[in-house]
């Protein structure tokens, strides 16, 4: 059985279809990258998944659980947790805060030193500042913390929407090589990007163009193809 | 005494008494502020729940016999369900903006409840009897009442309380997340709606301690909250609306100016210059003094 199993979902908003008919399944261990351009419907798809925006066809199965009509508190508490896009950091809440005030199983000092002893091994950075308000971090900051955020309650499922925009080329590769580590310790990663340079670290993938999957396959596949040659690469 | 000092000690005086009676009305602005600050609602119907505080002080000291003060924890009680009800039935769909909707909604209910206290306590003012009430203290050449000593004091302890309960513990981080991004709050997991539910309850579980201590000195009428619905507005928006603390401190201020205009103006006159305060304060400073620019 698929960690999570996406079949013919339909997101729409009013008339318009931002993803029709997308079809994908992810394994334990794997990561995931839905690529393409903006408005091909990523985002949409993340959201659905999160149950932030309804499905308005198909099935979101995770470990053969159908998380439709659940709410978005609902999956987070299921193991799926997500990195939104623009980061969507707590403001006026410390890092501290931000990290701590996410739900965890079982919330006693132990489970939450380990959580935060994690996160702060992670992104020495967060450590460092972990008494100032999260609205007066960097960039680079903020997306750290809304990956630790994130890892706080140890999900199954990280999914993350397009960690690397707006960051410098250096600070978009330290994300993506603490993605990896994320990875090696057993996190399943759903990412979503816009830039092909992801799928260094990807196993594999689907590219999306106007709500539609034009082509799926494993890393290789995705690289080599022409699509991505010619949209992504620039060779 | 210098002659000077003669004629300064009535304003001192009225400072004094401005402050204690601003004290409470800064309790009762503390609730509204909580709302507005954590679900974007402006509740008016804040003030009817602070009138029915005050029919529960009236209903234990004249029918059961218990003092004010001592029903206080009751007063909390009863009006937090009632607020957890009103938001369940009403104000949940209107989290996140201020809208002509949400306003005539809360608007609508404090009609209905003004009526329904009509029905229950007719329309008469009724008073309620502490064992503080027509006993005054003299400190140092000032004559305070203690009634309003102890209210104030009730209310700068709930003010404290509430400020500890938002920074301090899990429940007042969740709320403070809610209210920054309810959306992010939920994808990490947080019941944004019970937190809501939890905090509007406590908005008007406040409402109605602050009816409760004020009715130990100030009569009450289902037109009560009606009455003082502008004070609390004026002190919030002095405040910053969305500030605990600042709330509580707009509603001393608001004391002090009501006070020292009753005492060298006319007291018929004594809210014209909050009325004034409060246009001033949506002209050059919609924030107030402690709110965030963003709001």
């Amino acid at each position: 059985m698929s960690l999570l199993e996406i079949e013919n979902l339909s997101v729409a908003y009013g008339d318009l279809f931002a993803v029709r008919e997308v079809s994908f399944a992810l394994d334990e261990g794997a990561v995931f990258v839905l690529l393409g351009a903006n408005g091909a419907g990523k985002t949409s798809i993340l959201r659905s998944i999160s149950g932030l925006v309804p499905a308005r066809g198909g099935r979101i199965l995770a470990a053969g659980r159908d998380l439709r009509g659940l709410a978005p508190n609902q999956v987070a508490r299921a193991g799926i947790s997500h990195v939104p896009e623009g980061r969507q950091i707590f403001p006026n809440l410390s890092v501290a805060e931000n990290l701590t005030v996410s739900f965890l199983k079982e919330r006693t000092k132990e489970t939450m030193a380990a959580a935060l002893a994690a996160v702060y091994e992670l992104f020495p950075r967060l450590a460092e500042r972990r008494r100032q308000a999260g609205g007066t971090l960097s960039g680079g900051e903020q997306q750290m913390l809304a990956i630790g955020r994130a890892l706080m309650n140890f999900p199954k499922l990280l999914m993350l929407d397009e960690p690397s925009l707006g960051l410098s080329p250096v600070l978009a590769d330290l994300v993506f090589e603490r993605l990896a580590t994320i990875r090696s310790l057993g996190t399943t990663i759903l990412l979503v990007e816009q830039n092909a340079t992801c799928l260094e670290l990807a196993t594999g993938g689907i590219i999306l163009a106007n709500g539609r999957v034009v082509l799926a396959g494993t890393r290789d596949r995705l690289q080599d193809s022409e699509f991505v040659r010619r949209a992504y690469l620039g060779v | 005494m210098s002659g000077l000092e003669t004629a300064m000690l009535p304003v001192m005086q009225a400072v004094l008494s401005g402050i204690l009676v601003g004290g409470v009305y800064g309790l009762l602005s503390i609730g509204l502020s909580l709302a507005f600050g954590v679900m974007r609602i402006v509740n008016f119907a804040h003030g009817d729940m602070v009138m029915y505080g005050m029919y529960v002080g009236v209903v234990g000291s004249t029918i059961l016999g218990i003092d004010p003060f001592l029903a206080l924890p009751a007063s909390f009680l009863l009006m937090a369900v009632l607020g957890a009800l009103q938001y369940r039935v009403v104000f949940r769909r209107f989290v996140g903006h201020t809208t002509l909707n949400q306003l005539l909604a809360a608007i609508g209910l404090g009609l209905a409840l003004q009526m329904v206290a009509q029905l229950i306590f007719g329309v008469d003012a009724r008073s309620a009897h502490s064992i503080f009430a027509g006993k005054y203290d003299l400190i140092g050449p000032f004559f305070l009442a203690r009634a309003q000593i102890v209210a104030f004091g009730v209310a700068g302890v709930a003010t404290i309380l509430v400020e500890l309960l938002l920074r301090k513990t899990q429940w007042g981080k969740a709320v403070r997340a809610v209210a920054d991004n309810i959306e992010a709050a939920e994808i990490v997991g947080l019941k944004s709606q019970t937190i809501n539910l939890t905090a509007f309850a406590l908005s008007c579980g406040l409402a109605g301690i602050a009816g409760t201590v004020l009715v130990t000195y100030y009569p009450t009428d289902p037109t009560k909250g009606f009455t003082l619905m502008p004070i609390a507005l004026i002190a919030t928006t002095i405040g910053g609306l969305g500030s605990i603390g600042g709330a509580f401190l707009g509603g001393i201020f608001c004391g002090v100016i009501q006070q020292t205009t009753a005492m060298l103006w006319n007291s018929a006159l004594q809210d014209v210059p909050l009325y004034v305060l409060l246009l001033v304060f949506i002209a050059f400073r919609p924030m107030g003094f402690f709110g965030r620019r963003s709001e």
